[in-house]
């Protein structure tokens, strides 16, 4: 197994920085390139890489592709290296489709990262203990960066308690781990190749994934390594240098949660002939759409009550307990975005090996009120969401092939009208079309209709997260 | 049992008439994707139908003999050709005349009957090599009857109160009753027929393989050592395709929840390329007639319906495909499910990664597989659907619930029948 060069990987993509109370983002635009670089070459050294030690802050760097070019990394070959998804950004017509976002959600009226918004460069993340000492932080930053950056907005993200999010459940609890990053192995088909996530190495495929090289030189070369793949200029002879090696990618989306239309929405589905709700069978339908209790303990082995505390339990699999959705209903979101050993209809063998090649690095938090929901108490104070992030080393197949194809198609596995009920709705999905939720039971199967939408976009990005050496590189072109 | 079949037309395009072919086509593919068009659906045997432009652009490599620009026009149909033929010139007479006027030797104006437009199709008409049909005998009207019925029992399900203590037997049988006593399902007292796995063809064929086998072993040695050593390693990947011709194929995907592929392919020179070539759509041909009529090609569970056809001398090939999903997940599907059964076919076209044995390597040299694949596609003009929100597993789905309806269930079957809603 190849070793890491942990001491090049920003440290977010392996760590996910929970004792963390607080998590900045920093969206900057360059307002002048040379003193921008001059800030990049210094601060390389002060990124946190995988073998930093345990600190009271920490700071990661990503750059957008209009960042590049902003930053004077503009040559047309060169660019062309990095994958297609990053050069385009989010927003695209295309990706739009793919994505979902529509309606409320369409990128013309994000708060960041939309055609209407100010054009975003770089994303500074800045991780404090506490605010006061992420704050402090990033005001000695800025004066380093000034005049080169400017802000142009800022997302105050934090765990809330136990791990929940605003809808009241216990999120990341299945997490890939990348081997050969000093994390103990999870287990569980969890235990990823690098290439999955780390530019430069091998994925799951046992190929290198696609990753930019440097073809036009520029900038100070002997930061850069060889790539991997040996691809050589033809007239010359001489490798292409590796600008993407322990670099990734970053996916990073604001998204607005309704935790009261949520929690409201389950409640009506409960409604008798008297006119009364049943606060436990909302809560048991919640669970259902989400494919564990709000604790985090898992349908698969607890189908009936959620058993309370705190779950991280990750070791069930679908095919031997559950293979007709009965426990956890084959369009819940855990079961779609993570199918494990029931992988379309594949063996699961086969499925295993499938799945391990559509995972995501999640690092999210949430923003808000520190407001968990739940069914009697869902009426946060004011706007309450998710940043959501994940680290893949090829958007297309692993970000965006689990929001469209898992999520938003509602032609998941055999079903007819099942989007992700919590993040595949569409808020207007056409006239005659109903969305649905589908419970299989042991006769008749139970149907939730009229799926709603609770979650909103509100921005994003596809950020390069570049190693340690290159973003000293970028101060140097 | 109505059968299926492909059809494919390749005909010449006037060069003075090239733009106002495309426009006329961009129109026809507008009011598609507004759902403004009305016309195919009159088409009672039209499953699958498009209109693409091939030009010496459309070929990624040095075509193998000189190309001028061709209309490509195919469809998936119900039964017989002459039937489907008159249809489309009777149906379409509007869209036929103003498409085909671009093209060389169409009749004119004054000559044009339903005879001779039809004449006209079938003298530009190319064979098919290799032809998948995801639910075979399924006529369109049938997949449209049986989703009506589905849909019906589903409500019917749904706006009932079930007592807990009801079997799945017993809630099998009201089902019954109630589609019994509409008349406007009469049509599924008729069992459909399904057609099963031919086993004593597959035999057959698996013994003449095991005779084969020292023969077999010699070929794939041959083309080993003398031309897939000899091959380059292909370094193209995704992020380096040309922007301008991906965004024109992306513009026309995702717009509903199936898509379409069209590619087309030059083979490798030489005779033992073009024979191994054909051993593999023999091969195909074989599978997709008599194993895989369950939904699935090599093993791959959402595509309609498929095709390769060689043309041009047996020089280039193309390949047709409407799918379920979108594009990164059907190529990714093509490697994980049946890497095998594409690299051995598509190994015999220029420039297609690197392989071993005609087995290994290929497809699932991943990066370098999606390249090939894209750089090789072609943007499609016109493609219609008739059932664009049924997958191919809701189809066949469809007709298993319509037959197990008139089926005497044990409880055991009457829960699997409705877990089928």
């Amino acid at each position: 197994m190849t070793a890491l060069e942990l001491s090049e990987i920003q440290a977010y993509l392996i760590k996910d920085y929970k004792e963390m109370g607080s998590s900045k983002y920093y969206l900057m635009q360059v307002k002048d390139a040379t003193a921008a670089k001059k800030f990049l070459a210094s601060v390389a050294d002060s990124i946190t890489h995988a073998n930093t030690p345990i600190n009271e802050t920490y700071l990661n760097i990503g750059v957008t592709s209009k960042g590049l070019m902003a930053l004077g990394y503009n040559n047309e070959e060169n660019l062309h290296t990095f994958s297609r998804e990053f050069r385009e950004g989010m927003v695209t017509p295309h990706r739009q489709r793919l994505l979902g976002d529509f309606d409320s959600s369409d990128p013309s009226k994000w708060q960041w990262g939309g055609p209407a918004n100010e054009r975003v460069d770089l994303i500074l993340m800045v991780f404090g203990k506490n605010d006061t000492i992420a704050e402090n932080y990033f005001q000695s930053l800025k004066q380093k960066f000034e005049p080169g950056f400017s802000v142009v907005h800022v997302l105050n993200g934090k765990p809330l308690p136990n791990d929940r999010e605003h809808f009241g459940f216990r999120d990341g609890i299945s997490q890939p781990v990348i081997k050969g990053s000093n994390i103990a192995p999870a287990g569980n088909n969890n235990d990823i190749n690098p290439g999955e996530f780390v530019l430069g190495y091998k994925n799951e495929y046992n190929i290198y994934p696609d990753a930019p090289l440097l073809k036009v030189p520029q900038g100070n070369l002997e930061l850069l390594a060889d790539n991997p793949d040996r691809y050589e200029d033809k007239e010359t002879g001489k490798t292409f240098k590796d600008i993407g090696r322990n670099g990734t990618y970053f996916v990073l989306r604001q998204l607005e949660q309704n935790v009261d239309g949520y929690w409201s929405f389950l409640k009506k589905q409960t409604i008798d002939e008297h006119g009364n709700t049943n606060n436990k069978e909302a809560t048991k339908i919640a669970a259902k759409l989400i494919g564990r209790w709000p604790s985090g303990a898992p349908l698969i082995d607890y189908p009936d009550n959620d058993p309370g505390g705190n779950s991280d339990d990750n070791s069930f699999s679908y095919i031997k307990k559950d293979k007709d959705g009965e426990k956890c209903p084959f369009g819940s979101h855990i079961r779609r975005t993570n199918p494990r050993d029931h992988f379309e209809e594949s063996p699961p063998g086969v499925s295993l090996k499938l799945t391990r090649r559509h995972r995501i690095m999640r690092r999210v938090r949430s923003y808000g009120e520190d407001f968990i929901g739940s069914v009697e108490n869902h009426k946060p104070n004011g706007e309450v969401g998710l940043l959501f992030g994940c680290f893949n080393a090829n958007i297309s197949k692993q970000f965006e092939f689990i929001q469209y194809t898992w999520a938003n198609s509602p032609k998941f596995k055999k079903l007819y009208d099942d989007p992700d009920p919590i993040i595949g709705v569409r808020e207007k999905p056409g006239s005659g079309v109903n969305q649905v939720f589908t419970i299989p039971q042991k006769t008749v199967n139970k149907v939730i209709p009229d799926l709603q939408r609770f979650v909103t976009v509100k921005g994003g990005a596809y950020f390069f997260f570049p190693s340690v050496s290159v973003l000293k590189f970028l101060g140097t072109i | 049992m109505i059968k299926q079949h492909p059809l494919i037309i390749l005909s010449p395009v006037k060069k003075d008439k090239l733009e106002t072919l495309d426009k006329r086509l961009s129109v026809i593919r507008e009011n598609l994707q507004q759902g403004t068009e009305t016309e195919f659906k009159k088409v009672s045997t039209l499953h699958y139908g498009r209109w693409v432009i091939l030009s010496r652009e459309s070929f990624r490599d040095e075509p193998a003999v000189p190309v001028g620009t061709r209309l490509i026009f195919s469809t998936n149909f119900d039964g017989d050709k002459e039937t489907h033929l008159t249809e489309l010139v009777t149906v379409l007479t509007k869209y036929i005349d103003d498409i085909y006027e671009c093209c060389e030797g169409y009749p004119e104006p004054g000559a044009r009957t339903t005879e001779s437009r039809k004449n006209y199709l079938k003298k530009y008409m190319v064979k098919t090599s290799a032809f998948f049909n995801g639910a075979p005998g399924r006529s369109v009207s049938q997949i449209h009857q049986e989703e009506s019925l589905r849909e019906y029992i589903w409500k019917y399900i749904n706006t009932n109160k079930w007592d807990e203590k009801t079997t799945a037997v017993e809630i099998h049988k009201a089902i019954k009753k109630e589609i019994d006593l509409n008349p406007e399902f009469e049509w599924s007292k008729q069992k459909a027929e399904v057609q099963g796995i031919k086993w004593f063809k597959i035999i057959s064929y698996g013994l003449l393989l095991l005779i084969l086998i020292p023969i077999i072993i010699i070929w794939a040695l041959y083309i080993f050592i003398f031309h897939e050593l000899w091959n380059k390693k292909e370094t193209l990947t995704l992020s380096q395709l040309d922007d301008k011709k991906v965004n024109e194929l992306k513009k026309v995907e995702d717009l509903f929840p199936q898509n379409q592929f069209t590619q087309v392919a030059v083979l490798k020179p030489g005779l033992v390329r073009n024979i191994n070539f054909r051993i593999w759509m023999l091969r195909t041909s074989v599978l997709a007639n008599n194993v895989f009529v369950h939904g699935k090609l090599l093993n791959i569970p959402t595509i309609h319906f498929a095709r390769w056809v060689l043309f041009d001398n047996n020089k280039h090939v193309l390949f047709f495909s409407n799918f379920d999903g979108n594009w990164q997940q059907y190529l990714g599907d093509f490697i994980d499910q049946s890497g095998w059964g594409l690299t051995g076919i598509f190994s015999n076209t220029m420039n297609f990664p690197k392989t071993k044995f005609m087995i290994t390597g290929g497809a699932y040299d991943e990066e370098h597989f999606l390249a090939w694949s894209r750089s090789t596609q072609v943007p499609t003009q016109v493609w219609y659907c008739p059932y664009p929100h049924l997958s191919i597993k809701n189809i066949n789905n469809n007709t298993k619930i319509r037959n197990e309806l008139r089926m005497n269930l044990n409880e055991e079957q009457a829960k699997i029948f409705l877990k089928r809603f």
